[in-house]
């Protein structure tokens, strides 16, 4: 029994992890209209520069606020440099461009940090657990926990109860009308992107304690960001939550009976909601 | 007989005299399975990012049944054409209910759930070391383990499949498949059900797709993971879309362009999928409408040059 309820309080904040990923890719697919199939290499990009900043500047807590910044900053020049001029292609050649990115931006982690995996301990503070009654927790996974669980809320204040965030919900729900209102629509892609960019380098930065860090990590998680979308609906924000939760618990719990099944179970959670309910769990277009 | 046919005709016999015939079986292996992720993305305007998915399926089942049971080659690819439209009907029943980025991004999940089915029953396909050993049975005294039998094999194959996708495409079914990718809302309206059509499509690619599985496990005696994997299922986007999705003979085209790429660098420099993507990216920042556009319109340039 104990086991089970760790493994659902795992399942907790590796699904949070989920949601802010399925959040940022949200957004950026659902403002800038593009399959964004470098969402996972962000990701990956995201957690080997937290490792990166630790080493340089010797705290934990420096690098989480940098390696996020980084990502935010790659993906700023990605937008401006590449998708930018791809709007009024078809989705097969934005496809094809973010594919592309995600393959050079894997092959740059492996000749600027090795093909072989590295392991990334938890800052001492964060080290060991607490003991909740029932089990013992590991202090980083609640941390993480509560950490995805403030961004999840900061991003639906800033989307909910600000100007600009009202302005990007509109960008989601009609462009063209957002643009006759006088409103610099490229500058909004933009911002858009970057900040969904963002979210994916804090999801990584967070996770490479708890999972280490291999080049493939990115490809991995790009599947589990477009399965909350899909699952979610596009720019949801209690969508993408419940969507993660839901596949993180589910990969938990069965994680400690049949570790094989662990990462396929994402998939067929995905297939068996689809299979009863085909527009997702809120049935949002 | 038509241009392009001779073209065609001209190839098939030429490239075992210049390519390996090794190398030279691949393209055409290769263009089956463009043939059928055309049918989706130039004629039905649906963007599969999955059909790697229906190849590896395909090559795994056949590939299992050649090892340890030895079936007969026509029994092979029948049963790579049945599992890969099967799993396509599988796959695509779940897709064709939502449209546009939803639709790209579950036919990439799809292709993980297979992946990582393949990654993990090790007992069967080998998991990361890949399921080797398959062969090549002979046929009525025909020995396909000869390399040159085995490249006239696949040609043919390739040909009929050819001919079988034009009458496709021209067919009243084609007509409605591009009917809907011109305009889907307009086809509904005129009383088409354009879910059953697209996922009639899917089951169609996703065949041809399995019978260029089957013959790919043939032609190394292997089904790698990645035969499964995203990779598989991004290089057959790239592949037709650099040839030109607008035309059924892109993708032959695309096939010829990757496969001598991936094979004349892939061998030079571990790193290969970073110019991939560097190719990727050029295609799209500079390319775009395929090498078959660029040709054309490198011929206009030269010719508009001559007249100044």
């Amino acid at each position: 029994m104990s086991l089970l309820a760790g493994q659902i309080l795992n399942g907790i904040a590796t699904g949070m992890l989920y949601a802010l990923m399925g959040l940022g890719l949200s957004l950026i697919t659902g403002i800038l209209n593009i399959p964004n199939f470098a969402h996972g290499a962000l990701f990956a990009v995201g957690a080997y520069l937290l490792v990166t900043a630790v080493n340089v500047f010797g705290n934990f807590w420096i690098g989480l606020v940098v390696a996020p910044v980084g990502v935010a900053l790659l993906g700023l020049a990605i937008e401006y440099a590449g998708i930018r001029r791809l709007y009024a292609a078809g989705h097969d050649y934005q496809l094809l461009f973010t594919f592309g990115l995600s393959l050079i931006l894997a092959e740059a982690i492996i000749l600027v940090w090795g093909p072989v995996g590295i392991s990334h301990l938890p800052p001492e503070i964060l080290r060991g657990g607490v003991d909740l009654g029932f089990t013992f927790y590991p202090k980083y996974r609640l941390f993480v926990t509560g950490v995805a669980g403030l961004l999840v809320f900061l991003t639906w204040l800033f989307l909910e109860k600000t100007r600009y965030g009202a302005i990007m919900r509109a960008g989601i729900e009609n462009k063209e009308m957002v643009s006759l209102l006088g409103i610099d629509v490229h500058r909004l892609f933009t911002a858009a992107f970057a900040l969904g960019a963002y979210l994916a380098g804090i999801a990584g930065a967070l996770t490479a304690p708890i999972r280490g860090l291999s080049p493939g990590m990115g490809v991995d998680m790009l599947g589990i960001a477009f399965v909350v979308v899909a699952l979610g609906g596009l720019g949801n924000l209690l969508g993408a939550i419940a969507a993660g939760l839901l596949i993180g618990v589910a990969q938990a719990v069965v994680a400690a009976y049949w570790t094989e099944a662990s990462t396929v179970v994402i998939y067929a959670v995905m297939a068996a909601v689809l299979l009863v309910r085909p527009q997702g769990l809120f049935g949002i277009r | 007989m038509k241009k392009e046919s001779i073209l065609l005709l001209a190839a098939v016999l030429a490239l075992p005299l210049v390519l390996r015939p090794a190398i030279a079986s691949e393209i055409w292996i290769f263009a089956i399975f463009g043939l059928g992720l055309n049918l989706l993305l130039g004629y039905t305007g649906l963007l599969s990012f999955g059909q790697s998915t229906f190849f590896g399926s395909a090559a795994y089942v056949a590939g299992w049944l050649l090892k340890h049971y030895g079936i007969n080659v026509f029994l092979a690819l029948g049963l790579g054409v049945f599992v890969g439209a099967a799993s396509a009907a599988l796959v695509g029943y779940l897709c064709v209910q939502r449209s546009g980025l939803y639709f790209i991004m579950l036919t990439f999940a799809l292709n993980q759930l297979f992946y990582f089915v393949a990654y993990q029953w090790t007992s069967v396909t080998g998991g990361e070391d890949g399921m080797p050993g398959i062969p090549r049975p002979a046929f009525l005294g025909i020995d396909f383990g000869d390399p040159l039998a085995y490249y006239v094999f696949v040609s043919t194959l390739f040909l009929l499949s050819l001919w079988i996708m034009k009458r496709i495409v021209e067919s009243p079914l084609g007509r409605i498949l591009q009917a809907i990718r011109e305009n889907e809302v307009r086809a509904e309206a005129v009383g088409y059900n354009v879910a059953r059509f697209k996922l009639a499509a899917f089951v169609i690619g996703g065949a041809f797709s399995g019978l260029a599985g089957v013959l790919y496990a043939m032609l190394f005696g292997i089904v790698p993971l990645e035969a499964i994997g995203f990779v598989t299922s991004g290089n057959a986007v790239f592949a037709t879309l650099i040839g030109g999705s607008g035309s059924l003979y892109g993708p032959i085209i695309g096939s010829f362009v990757f496969i001598w790429l991936s094979e004349s660098v892939s061998t030079l420099w571990a790193r290969w999928p970073l110019l991939l993507g560097v190719a990727f990216v050029i295609v799209v920042l500079f390319l775009r409408g395929g090498i078959v556009e660029a040709w054309a319109r490198f011929w206009s340039w030269q010719s508009s040059k001559q007249k100044t």
